[in-house]
């Protein structure tokens, strides 16, 4: 069964439950794996050599900026524009020198402080929200609904400019809170997080209202425990669209370069000229900590932006 | 032999007991206030900070203003939209977003589909880790996108560069410079980030279709080709399309950073599109009314196609059940 496979710890049966409905697209992915299978042995070894030729020359097209991004940060100084494949001696002199040239720590802190908080904010605003939508139908439903629709087809760049004045107005322009609050609502988490909740068991929560349970408790201690992978996917896909996020913190925080990694860095490309070594070492830094994310995290990261992509 | 039912003692009870449940739900389902609240911090700064400054972005089409506090808001009429109309900027612009969005459909529409439709000759193991590594760039923070690729195509040291004046003898000198070289180098750019993302979903959305549909047809001497295009396309259609419409709303967008770090737009207005120009306006000509007019136009056209798009997807698509 597919749930052992994305699945093998021992779990109560409602969470196993729920799990599977969350792990739900991997799991048919695993179906179809296990039914490919079966049809297996139609393929030949020529089309099965030809697949793995076109996938690794896609995979090593889509992997080798990256790789050589932190390749061009690992040569020594003198050694920048070399191109030999592999950066050897390796050093850690460029990283040491942006380490030193720009505040590059404080960014990081700030920029993860920025999108833990947004991240947050939007988890919480999307709970509340979805739970609203997924368990109650109440005169208006569609209608309020639908402005979470709409809100998708709303560019960014049209709601900038009031937007931008708004956050002038209150005096925010240059502070990390003024990229904060007008992000904590995301439009797009709360239609995910509804399509969570839908699936998740009525009776269970029918049952603990019987119990005497009220709807904030019910939350809390019925339907959230029993999502905690569906929430760990969403978190960490809103926490990595705040941190790479662009527009609106170069708006907001334009004049303070020390603020933000995207502004840190950006102002630093401009004046590091042809300093390839240290520009790669600073990039390299600002994508870190997402990097970190997707190697331990994978599976929830894959997991949550397929979902995005089939609602 | 005769099946009426007789009347258990105590069942009277646990009827009244399953009434009182029942009712215990429906009021449960039929609250007075709760979900209302439960919607409302979503709904008040979803309507404060999208719905009110649309509303505003319309209003301000009609004013000159500067965006200082301090100056004042002088009526325009539709001055602005006529001015937006005459920009000599606008048509590049225009022209520009329509051959990036053509691009972009190949690279997250086409070229994923022909991927996934690969991956599926290769055995599961290989194939997560090969969708792993092409997922990557789509993570990859702006600058830091902005910036690697800014090294590949240096006209010097570039590796891209190097290796096709020594490979091909091809020597394709400052990229950014050059008008298509800057276009074709931004595409490329986008088209690496948005390829992952898009070959993940085709995945998934291949993995929904039931293998039963084509294992019927090739029992019936269906050959591939006529199993791709009879069945696996069709089912596929809802994916394709909510891919295509994606990438039509949100191209505009997932370029702006390329362009405000790389080419600002240039050389000669060689890469803009019309959000970028939208900025412009905004924030270099400091000119709220035609940014607001401009906003007004770019809303109610991709709000139309998207609503065509969606239309047509309702008459195209083919649902597996």
């Amino acid at each position: 069964m597919s749930f052992t496979i994305t699945e093998p710890h021992h779990k109560p049966v409602v969470q196993a439950e729920s799990d599977e409905i969350v792990s739900g697209i991997v799991a048919r992915q695993e179906d179809t794996r296990n039914n490919a299978a079966a049809v297996r042995t139609q393929h030949s070894f020529g089309s099965r050599f030809s697949g793995h030729v076109v996938l690794a020359i896609v995979a090593l097209v889509s992997i080798f900026p990256v790789y050589w991004l932190y390749a061009t940060a690992l040569r020594r100084p003198e050694d920048a524009t070399r191109s030999t494949p592999f950066p050897w001696p390796i050093s850690f002199e460029n990283f040491t020198h942006v380490w030193h040239q720009i505040p590059i720590g404080g960014m990081l802190y700030h920029t993860f402080v920025m999108a833990l908080c947004v991240s947050v904010c939007q988890l919480l605003v999307a709970i509340f929200a979805a739970y609203g939508f997924a368990l109650w139908d109440f005169p208006g439903k569609s209608i309020l609904f639908l402005l979470f629709l709409g809100a998708w087809l709303v560019p960014f760049q049209v709601t900038m400019i009031p937007n931008y004045v708004t956050i002038a107005h209150w005096q925010l322009l240059g502070t990390v809170a003024g990229v904060v609050i007008p992000n904590m609502c995301s439009a797009f988490a709360v239609m995910l997080m509804r399509q969570h909740m839908q699936a998740f068991p009525k009776e269970l929560v029918e049952a603990a209202h019987m119990d005497g349970r009220n709807r904030w408790g019910i939350l809390w201690k019925v339907v959230l425990p029993n999502m905690r992978p569906a929430l760990a996917a969403l978190g960490i896909m809103l926490f990595i669209e705040a941190w790479n996020n662009y527009l609106w913190p170069t708006l907001i925080l334009s004049k303070k370069p020390d603020s933000l990694i995207q502004i840190g860095v950006r102002s630093f490309l401009g004046e590091a000229g042809d300093d390839w070594g240290a520009m790669m070492a600073a990039a390299g830094l600002a994508c870190i900590p997402i990097f970190l994310i997707y190697i331990f995290l994978q599976r929830y990261i894959v997991d949550a932006f397929v979902r995005s992509g089939l609602r | 032999m005769s099946f009426t039912i007789t009347p258990v003692p105590g069942q009277e009870r646990y009827e009244r007991i399953a009434r009182e449940g029942e009712a215990a739900v429906r009021r449960w389902r039929k609250p007075p206030i709760a979900p209302y609240l439960f919607i409302l911090p979503a709904i008040a700064l979803l309507v404060f900070w999208i719905y009110r400054p649309l509303i505003e972005t319309f209003q301000l089409s009609f004013y000159h203003w500067n965006l200082l506090p301090t100056a004042p808001k002088q009526p325009a009429g539709l001055s602005n939209y006529t001015a937006l109309f005459h920009d000599r900027e606008l048509g590049k612009a225009v022209i520009n977003t329509i051959l990036y969005i053509a691009a972009f459909l190949v690279c997250s529409v086409i070229l994923p589909l022909v991927i996934a439709l690969m991956s599926r000759r290769v055995s599961g193991r290989a194939r997560t880790i090969y969708q792993a590594l092409v997922f990557v760039p789509f993570l990859v923070t702006p600058v830091a996108t902005s910036a690697v690729w800014r090294w590949l195509f240096d006209p010097y040291d570039g590796v891209i560069v190097v290796v096709l004046r020594k490979g091909f003898g091809i020597d394709i000198g400052s990229v950014f410079r050059s008008d298509h070289g800057a276009l074709i180098a931004i595409i490329i750019i986008v088209g690496w980030q948005m390829l992952g993302f898009g070959v993940l979903v085709m995945t998934a959305g291949m993995a929904g279709i039931s293998p039963d549909y084509a294992e019927a047809a090739s029992v019936d001497g269906a050959s591939n080709s006529t199993i791709l295009r009879r069945i696996t396309v069709p089912l596929l259609s809802p994916t394709i399309l909510f891919l295509a419409l994606m990438t039509i709303l949100l191209s505009a967008q997932w370029t702006y950073p390329m362009i405000d770090v790389l080419t600002q737009g240039g050389p000669d207005n060689a890469t803009t599109n019309i959000y970028y120009l939208l900025y412009e306006i905004a924030f270099n000509n400091f000119d709220a009314g035609m940014a607001g007019a401009a906003g007004t136009v770019f809303f109610l056209v991709f709000g139309a196609i998207a609503v065509l798009l969606v239309k047509l997807s309702d008459k195209l698509a083919f649902y597996d059940n």
